[in-house]
């Protein structure tokens, strides 16, 4: 897995540090750094909780997604 | 456990996607033509809460879904043929959830087996990708982990049971929105 910070957008809030449950993250000089990156699993609760969306994984397999509403998508994509 | 099955797993739930937090689904994934497996799943399994529901009443929703989840196991379970080995188990097991859930073995770094054994307890951990539960839950806006979850723990277990002839117990470590930790305890 590879994963990447982007440096300019972290806030240094740590959430993520504190929210991953394989202790991936490190804060060092207030920079979110993926010091333990093969620990990852790909639970992506950090990009959830991650205020800056500062977060990409590379190589995460991406769950089905089934609760997809399709009515509001198709509104979505009208104004998007 | 063997080398080439891991490694089938691990090729089956690796990507070259790069996923960001922006990214927002807008469609579902996989077209809901092919989800009608799943959503047959989804009622079985609705109907034996409801089933259990009636049979324990009163005794906490945890312990009902949970029943409920193992019923399921076991029943589904008992086509399949019987091993010994967890590795063997595991295979069926997939093949038993396919449409609903997938999983694959996973183990931290610092560890050199995926049997773990730790404090008096050996155990594997599995990493479950799809799972209708968290689905389910997503969609109403539900919290994960708690009794939609434990339909999963009973189904596991009571497939694990009935398939190994060995009793099991499944714990949460981690729940996600893209995948949630889980740890089989062998007894
Ligand atoms: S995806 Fe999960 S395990 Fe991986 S770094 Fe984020 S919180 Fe940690
Ligand atoms: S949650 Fe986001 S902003 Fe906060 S430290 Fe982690 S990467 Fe930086």
């Amino acid at each position: 897995m590879e994963i990447h910070v982007d440096k300019d957008a972290c806030v240094g809030c740590g959430l993520c540090v504190k929210d991953c449950p394989m202790h991936v993250y490190e804060l060092q000089n207030n920079v979110s750094v993926a010091v333990r990156p093969n620990n990852c699993m790909g639970c992506l609760s950090c990009h959830e909780i991650c205020p800056a969306q500062a977060l990409e994984h590379r190589g995460v397999y991406p769950a089905r997604r089934h609760y997809i509403d399709i009515k509001v998508c198709e509104m979505l994509r009208k104004v998007i | 456990m063997s080398a080439g099955y891991i490694d089938e797993l691990h090729e089956a739930f690796h990507s070259d996607l790069a996923y960001r937090s922006e990214d927002i689904p807008l469609e579902c994934s996989p077209k809901p033509k092919e989800m009608e497996q799943t959503l047959h799943g989804v009622m079985k399994l609705n109907g034996l809460i409801i089933r259990s529901l009636e049979e324990i009443a009163g005794r906490g929703a945890n312990a009902v879904t949970y029943r409920a989840g193992k019923k399921f196991g076991h029943e589904v379970a008992k086509y399949f043929q019987k091993r010994e080995d967890v590795e063997g188990a595991l295979h069926e097991l997939s093949d038993l959830l396919r449409g609903q859930y997938s999983f694959e073995v996973w183990k931290p770094e610092d560890k050199e087996t995926f049997i773990i054994e730790e404090n008096g307890e050996t155990f594997i951990y599995l990493v479950f990708h799809d799972c209708i539960v968290r689905q389910t839950l997503r969609r109403n806006g539900l919290e994960q982990g708690g009794p939609l979850c434990q339909t999963l723990f009973g189904y596991v277990v009571g497939a694990i049971e009935e398939i190994t002839g060995r009793k099991a117990k499944l714990e949460i470590v981690h729940t996600g929105p893209n995948a949630c930790l889980k740890k089989l305890i062998l007894k």
